[in-house]
C-alpha cells in the first residue's frame, strides 16, 4: 500500500479586541456634541487558511462584533439600546461576516456571507449569506451563488430614535459563465437577481418598498501586445421599484426571470475602456453610461442616468524623476431628460519632480464645474471648484541623521450661484503646512513635527485654524515593544469670537509577546473647548477611545506531515 | 326650425346628464416624478365624485395626460378600465390608483419609451384631464376637469471632494478635511438638507459593508450649501503597527443623504430608497513618511 504524505500548513490570523469609547460633555445637559462610536464593542476575528498539500485549502473568514452599530442601509436602527436582533438578522448583519471557502484545485465552494464581485455592472457591493461555487476548469469559468442579502426586519418607530427603518427579506442569486485566459482575455455572461419577500416584515417599512431586480451583462476584456487593453461591458436591467403595484402587459417582462409591474423599468448600461499601459507611459480613455432606469440589486448605491467619459494619462520621465498624472473628463447627468440636464467637468493634474537629491516639488491642480439649466428658477445652478497645491520638499543628510523639510500650500476657491438671486458666493480656503521629519541613522527614534495654518473665507464667516503637532515612534524592550505617540493642538477662530481650543493625544503600544502572539493597545483622547462662538459659552467635551486586543498569527513556516 | 329645437333639446338633455355627476380634481403643481409613486401617496391625486339622486348608471374614469399644446400622450384604455357605480346623492373619493391606473393607461411615442425605461415622463409641464363616461356607450357623464403639473425627477448629489480613492496628507487631514458635492437637481422649492456621513472602514471590511454596519464618525446636517469643512478631531495614526491598512493609513467612506424639508429622504423611490448618493472612499496617510521611505 502506497504511503500518502500530505503537508499541512496554516496561515492567517485570529484575535479578539475590545473598543471602549467615552464622552464627557460640559456643562451638564449640553448635547451639542454627539457620540460617534459605540460605547463598548468587542470584535472577534478568525481567519486561518488551512492548506492541505498543494491542492486543497480551507480558508475561514469570520469577523464578528458583539453589538450591532447600523446607521445606514437595511439594518439601520440596530443600535445598542434598541430592539434586539434575531439569529437570522445577526447572521446576515453586515457587521458580522461568517464564511468558509474550501477549495480543491479549480473548484471552490463558497459558504456563508460572500461579497462577490462578478462585474462592474451586475453585482459586487452586497454581501449575501448563502452557498455557491466558483469553478475554473481550464479556461472556463462557472460561478453560482444563492442566498439572502437581508432578512425581514420589522419597522420600529422607537424609542430609541430614530427607530428601525425596516427591510423586506431579499433573496438573491447570481450566475456567471465564461472563458478566461489570464492576462490575455476574458469573456463572461453574468446574471444576477434579487427579490424581496413582501410578507417578510410586519409592520413593513414605511418608506422602503418591496423590490425585484434582474440584470444580465456581458463582459469582454482583452489584453493585447505592448500593453494595450480593451475592456467592455454591456448590461440590461429590469427592475421593479414596488412589487405592490399591479402587474402589466404594457411593459415587457423578462420571463421566466422577472415579470413586469407598473413600477418596472427596463434600461441599459455600458462601460468601455481602451488604453495602453507601459513602464513609463500610460494612456487610457474610459466611458460609462447608465440609463435612467438602470438599477441592480448588486449595486444599490449606483447613480444612474449619466454618461461619463475620461481620459487618463501617466508619464514618468527625466530618468524617472518626473511623474505626471493627469485626467480630464466630463459627466453629463440626465441623459433621459427626466430632470434638468447637468454638465460636470472634471480635471486633475499631479506633477512631481525630483530635481536632485535634495529638492523635489509636487504641484497638483483640480477643477470641477457643475452647471444646469434654470428650470423653474430664475437662474441655473453653477458651481465651480478650483484647487491648486504646491509642495516643495528639501532633504539633506549628515553623518548621523537625515532631515526632511516639506512646505505645502494649497489654495481652494469654490463658487456657488444662488438659483433665486443669481448671486455667486465665493468660498476661499488657504492651507499652509510645514513639516519637519528628522531620521536618525544610529537611533531607532523617529519623530516628526508639523505646523499648519488654515484660513477659510465665506460671506459672514471667516474661520482660522492653526495646528501644531508632533509624533514619535520607537521600539523598546529589545524591539518587542513598538511605541508610537502623537500630540496635536488646534486653535480655531470663527470671525471675532473667542478661539476654540482642541488638544488631541494618542498612543499605541504593540507588544510582540511571542513570534506569533501580540498584544496591541491604542489610546486616544480629544479635548475640545469652545470659546464663545456657541451657547453655552465655554462648552467643552472630552472624548476618549481605547482599543486593546490580542492577535495570533498562524505560523506559515511550520509544516507538519500527516 | 325643428332641427334647431332638436339640437337645443339635445344640448339641454346632455347638460342635465353631465350635471348629474360633478367631479373635483386636486393635484399638486409638482407631484412625484415617478408615476407609479402617485398610487402610494394618497395626498398626490384626489378625485371627488358627487352624484345627484337621479344617477342610476355605471361609469368609467377617462383620464388623459396631455402636453400643454394639447397633444394627448397617454389615455385610459376604457375597455379594460374599472367600472364604478356612483352612490346616488353621495360623494365618492378616489385617488391615483383609480384615476391613473398605469396598467390601463396607454402612452404613446417617446413618452411611452421614457416611461418604460425610467418610470418617469420627460421633464416638462403636463396637463391631467379627467372625465367620467357612462358604461357601456362611453357617453360623457361629467364635465372634463383638468389640472396642470410640472414633472422633474430629482437627481441626487454627486460627491466631488475628496475624490474617489484620494490620498489626503495626514498632517492636514487631522485638522481639516473639505467635502464638496454637487447640489440636488433641479433646485428644490423647499430647502433640502444634505446629511453628510463619514464612516471609517475598519480592517477586514469592504467599503459598502462599513457604510452599512458602522456608526458614522461624522453625521452632519448641512442646509443651503454644498461644502463642509470637517475638523475630524481624530488621531489618524493607525491602530497598530501590524495594521495592514497602515500601508495606506486610514480609510474612510463618505456619502450624502438628501432630505426634504420634513427630514425624509427626498427621493425614496429611486435607487437605495434612502436618497444616499453613490459613496466614495478616501485615505488619510502620512505622505512624508511614505516619501521618505521612497
Amino acid at each position: 500500500m502506497a504511503q500518502v504524505s500530505n503537508k499541512v500548513s496554516v496561515s492567517g490570523t485570529m484575535g479578539i479586541s475590545y473598543e471602549g469609547y467615552g464622552l464627557d460633555r460640559n456643562p451638564a445637559g449640553w448635547t451639542g456634541y454627539t457620540p460617534r462610536r459605540p460605547w463598548n464593542q468587542v470584535r472577534f476575528n478568525f481567519m486561518p487558511n488551512f492548506q492541505f498539500g498543494k491542492n486543497f485549502s480551507l480558508p475561514f473568514n469570520i469577523n464578528l462584533a458583539a453589538l450591532p452599530t447600523n446607521f445606514a442601509g437595511p439594518y439601520s436602527g440596530f443600535i445598542p439600546g434598541g430592539p434586539k436582533q434575531n439569529f437570522k438578522q445577526w447572521m446576515t448583519n453586515p457587521v458580522n461576516n461568517i464564511a468558509v471557502n474550501p477549495k480543491y484545485i479549480w473548484a471552490e465552494l463558497q459558504l456563508g456571507t460572500q461579497y462577490l464581485r462578478y462585474s462592474e455592472l451586475s453585482t459586487g457591493d452586497i454581501g449575501v449569506f448563502g452557498a455557491g461555487f466558483d469553478l475554473k476548469p481550464g479556461q472556463y469559468r462557472i460561478k453560482f451563488f444563492t442566498g439572502t442579502s437581508q432578512p425581514g426586519i420589522n419597522y420600529f418607530a422607537g424609542p430609541p430614535l430614530p427607530g428601525i427603518t425596516g427591510a423586506f427579506k431579499r433573496n438573491n442569486w447570481m450566475f456567471q459563465i465564461g472563458k478566461e485566459k489570464e492576462d490575455k482575455y476574458e469573456v463572461a455572461f453574468n446574471f444576477a437577481k434579487g427579490k424581496d419577500v413582501i410578507s417578510s416584515s410586519a409592520p413593513p417599512p414605511l418608506t422602503i418598498k418591496p423590490q425585484e431586480g434582474f440584470v444580465i451583462s456581458m463582459v469582454t476584456n482583452v489584453h493585447l501586445n505592448k500593453g494595450w487593453y480593451v475592456k467592455l461591458e454591456g448590461a440590461q436591467s429590469v427592475f421593479t421599484t414596488d412589487l405592490n403595484t399591479a402587474s402589466t402587459l404594457l411593459i415587457k417582462s423578462f420571463e421566466p426571470f422577472i415579470k413586469a409591474h407598473t413600477a418596472t423599468t427596463r434600461d441599459y448600461a455600458g462601460s468601455g475602456a481602451i488604453g495602453k499601459k507601459g513602464k513609463n507611459f500610460d494612456i487610457g480613455i474610459s466611458s460609462k453610461y447608465f440609463g435612467a432606469g438602470f438599477q441592480t440589486v448588486g449595486y444599490p448605491y449606483l447613480q444612474p442616468d449619466r454618461l461619463d467619459y475620461t481620459i487618463n494619462t501617466k508619464l514618468n520621465t527625466w530618468k524617472n524623476k518626473m511623474n505626471i498624472v493627469a485626467s480630464l473628463g466630463q459627466r453629463v447627468n440626465n441623459i433621459s431628460n427626466t430632470t434638468l440636464k447637468a454638465n460636470q467637468f472634471i480635471g486633475n493634474l499631479n506633477w512631481f519632480t525630483q530635481f536632485n537629491d535634495k529638492w523635489s516639488l509636487n504641484v497638483n491642480y483640480n477643477n470641477f464645474g457643475f452647471q444646469t439649466a434654470s428650470g423653474l428658477n430664475p437662474y441655473g445652478i453653477k458651481n465651480v471648484s478650483n484647487d491648486l497645491g504646491i509642495s516643495p520638499t528639501y532633504t539633506w543628510s549628515k553623518t548621523k541623521m537625515m532631515h526632511l523639510f516639506s512646505l505645502s500650500y494649497n489654495y481652494s476657491k469654490y463658487n456657488e450661484r444662488d438659483v433665486l438671486t443669481g448671486l455667486t458666493t465665493s468660498n476661499n480656503t488657504h492651507t499652509a503646512l510645514l513639516t519637519y521629519v528628522p531620521t536618525y541613522f544610529t537611533k531607532d527614534v523617529t519623530p516628526d513635527f508639523s505646523l499648519m495654518y488654515f484660513y477659510n473665507d465665506v460671506p459672514m464667516a471667516k474661520t482660522t485654524l492653526a495646528t501644531i503637532s508632533s509624533g514619535l515612534s520607537m521600539p523598546a524592550a529589545k524591539k518587542k515593544l513598538q511605541l508610537r505617540g502623537q500630540l496635536q493642538y488646534n486653535l480655531t477662530q470663527l470671525n471675532s469670537f473667542k478661539s476654540d481650543n482642541n488638544l488631541i493625544a494618542s498612543c499605541s503600544v504593540d507588544w510582540k509577546m511571542t513570534r506569533q502572539f501580540s498584544w496591541n493597545t491604542y489610546l486616544s483622547t480629544n479635548y475640545f473647548k469652545y470659546g464663545n462662538s456657541i451657547i453655552p459659552n465655554g462648552a467643552n467635551y472630552l472624548e476618549s477611545t481605547c482599543r486593546t486586543g490580542f492577535q495570533y498569527k498562524f505560523d506559515t513556516k511550520k509544516n507538519k506531515s500527516l | 326650425m325643428k332641427k334647431i329645437i332638436a339640437i337645443v333639446c339635445f344640448m339641454i338633455t346632455a347638460q342635465s346628464l353631465l350635471s348629474q355627476i360633478n367631479i373635483n380634481l386636486t393635484l399638486p403643481g409638482r407631484p412625484p416624478a415617478r408615476l407609479s409613486e402617485w398610487a402610494n401617496r394618497r395626498d398626490v391625486l384626489t378625485l371627488i365624485m358627487g352624484s345627484s339622486q337621479a344617477v342610476r348608471f355605471d361609469v368609467k374614469i377617462k383620464t388623459e395626460i396631455k402636453t400643454l399644446d394639447g397633444t394627448v400622450i397617454g389615455t385610459t384604455n376604457l375597455n379594460t378600465a374599472k367600472t364604478y357605480t356612483p352612490l346616488p346623492g353621495a360623494s365618492t373619493i378616489l385617488n391615483a390608483l383609480d384615476v391613473l391606473p398605469l396598467e390601463n393607461i396607454v402612452f404613446t411615442g417617446k413618452h411611452q419609451k421614457a416611461l418604460q425605461k425610467t418610470g418617469k415622463l420627460p421633464a416638462d409641464n403636463y396637463m391631467l384631464c379627467v372625465q367620467l363616461v357612462r358604461v357601456p356607450d362611453y357617453a360623457p357623464a361629467s364635465a372634463v376637469t383638468c389640472k396642470t403639473f410640472y414633472l422633474a425627477a430629482y437627481q441626487l448629489p454627486t460627491l466631488m471632494l475628496p475624490a474617489n480613492e484620494q490620498e489626503l496628507n495626514r498632517s492636514v487631514a487631522q485638522s481639516a478635511i473639505t467635502f464638496r458635492w454637487t447640489p440636488v437637481v433641479p433646485a428644490s422649492t423647499t430647502p433640502v438638507t444634505y446629511r453628510l456621513l463619514v464612516f471609517e472602514i475598519l480592517e477586514n471590511q469592504k467599503d459598502i459593508q462599513a457604510l452599512r454596519s458602522n456608526q458614522p464618525v461624522l453625521d452632519k446636517n448641512i442646509v443651503g450649501t454644498t461644502q463642509f469643512i470637517w475638523q475630524p478631531q481624530l488621531s489618524m495614526v493607525p491602530y497598530t503597527s501590524a495594521d495592514s491598512l497602515s500601508q495606506k493609513g486610514k480609510k474612510f467612506t463618505w456619502t450624502i443623504q438628501t432630505l426634504d424639508n420634513l427630514g425624509q429622504p427626498l427621493n425614496p423611490t429611486d435607487g437605495n430608497g434612502e436618497s444616499m448618493s453613490e459613496p466614495k472612499v478616501f485615505f488619510v496617510l502620512d505622505k512624508n513618511r511614505s516619501r521618505k521611505s521612497d
